[in-house]
């Protein structure tokens, strides 16, 4: 039965929902374990540690999110850990956005002198405080660029939360053309969707360079 | 954790081959893909310097527009949507055709950045020694912008080959469908998708090592300039 257009509209919105709650899941993941991350690697004295760290992110970094997306949905499930769709969507992610945030931040932090930690140390700031005011603060603003990319990709890969069943964009999508033949009406609006979601957050990011005065 | 790889012991002669013929379409997938986006990403670049403010706007238009849009949605519109308008392709051609449209964007904006990266005088200097507009082009601009491309070109590539995963979805014969495949047939998922894990990472990660040796390598000299 052929859907009216506010349909196939109402039924890829909903999926949107289900994308922004992966999205935002898997991106407080990124951020929070990418940070811990990238701050052990710069700062830790152990050799061992940061090797460790380095083989988490290239691993990540070179096989395909599909690939994590599987080993967590099907694969942990043959050993009795079970996820839902949306949870392994979001753990998945979210793990393959820290290697990707741990590089970025790792990257800014050694592009900051030196100094700046020594000097703020020199002042009397804790260790502590001359990270929370002086390291990463510069640091945040230094990276707000690659920050933004990642974000507007992230978008994008939820899409890839389909191929477990997580009733997102996609899922419905496929759902939709399946009952009722529309195809190239159906992809059309889930292409336009992703892009209307895409656009407005890379222009915000644009917008927080550019107040921000990055690349200065 | 021995009956880990006891497993493995046992099930690599059976499939080996198989992961390693669908490893063959991955890199067909992956490197026509990029070829076709070396070429699309030309054209657009073509279309950004030139004299004609409308097709300056058409490549930034679908350069920003592709880059938005996730390569799932492209392929899966690829697949299914073109038969409505009379074009069938095979999951294998319509998946080089997405990954080559998605790429496109991506290694676009790569060719731009390096161009860009050579000063304006090589040209003008160039010209004004005499040379040909194509000659300053192959023999001045190129050489010099090729250095500044070449690590981030090679990780284009490491995206598509990743990417190429996504063929799975439309059916084609590629790594990720054998072992969804594979998996449903020995029921072994997590032996399969961390094998299969390898296999992309045997490929991609020399890669990755290979851009940042370029990177480093190739940039030796300007960075010299740039400090004096």
């Amino acid at each position: 039965m052929p859907a009216a257009l506010p349909v196939i509209l109402l039924t890829l919105l909903e999926g949107a929902v289900t994308a922004a709650q992966v999205a935002l899941g898997a991106a407080l993941i990124a951020f929070v374990l990418g940070l811990a991350l990238a701050l052990v690697d710069v700062f830790s004295r152990f050799a061992l540690l940061r090797t460790a760290i380095g083989a988490y992110v290239e691993w990540m970094r070179n096989v395909p999110a599909l690939a994590h997306l599987f080993v967590l949905y099907f694969g942990l499930a043959s050993i009795g850990l079970r996820f839902s769709p949306k949870g392994a969507a979001i753990v998945g992610l979210g793990l393959v956005g820290a290697a990707v945030l741990c590089d970025v931040f790792g990257a800014g932090m050694r592009a900051l002198h030196v100094g700046q930690r020594e000097a703020a140390l020199a002042c009397g700031l804790s260790p502590l405080q001359a990270l929370r005011f002086i390291v990463l603060p510069q640091m945040l603003r230094l990276t707000l660029p690659a920050i933004g990319n990642y974000a507007s990709q992230l978008i994008k890969d939820t899409s890839i939360a389909s191929a477990i069943a997580a009733p997102e964009i996609m899922f419905y999508a496929r759902n939709l053309v399946t009952s009722t033949f529309q195809t190239p009406l159906i992809y059309a609006s889930a292409v336009l969707l992703y892009a209307s979601i895409v656009f407005p957050v890379s222009w915000a990011f644009n917008r927080m360079e550019r107040r921000l005065g990055v690349g200065r | 954790m021995s009956g880990f790889f006891q497993v493995y012991r046992e099930y690599l002669p059976e499939w080996w081959p198989r992961l390693l013929e669908a490893a063959r379409v991955t890199a067909e997938l992956s490197s026509f893909g990029f070829l076709l986006a070396l070429v699309l990403a030309g054209v657009l670049v073509a279309m950004a310097r030139s004299p004609w403010r409308a097709l300056r706007w058409a490549s930034n238009a679908i350069v920003q527009f592709v880059r938005a849009v996730p390569l799932l949605a492209l392929l899966l519109a690829l697949y299914f949507g073109l038969p409505a308008f009379g074009l069938t392709l095979s999951g294998y051609w319509a998946g080089i055709l997405g990954l080559g449209l998605q790429g496109a964007a991506y290694v676009a904006e790569v060719l731009r950045g390096g161009l860009d990266s050579v000063h304006r005088g090589q040209r003008e200097a160039a010209l004004a020694a005499g040379l040909t507009p194509r000659q300053v082009f192959a023999n001045v601009v190129l050489p010099q912008a090729l250095r500044v491309m070449l690590p981030p070109l090679v990780n284009c590539y490491v995206s598509l080959l990743k990417d190429s995963s996504l063929c799975a979805l439309i059916a084609t014969d590629e790594l990720m469908l054998a072992a969804r495949a594979m998996s449903s047939e020995y029921f072994l998922p997590l032996h399969i998708f961390v094998l299969v894990g390898l296999f992309y990472f045997a490929i991609a990660f020399p890669l990755s090592m290979l851009s940042r040796l370029l990177g480093r390598r190739l940039s030796r000299g300007r960075r010299a300039l740039g400090m004096t």
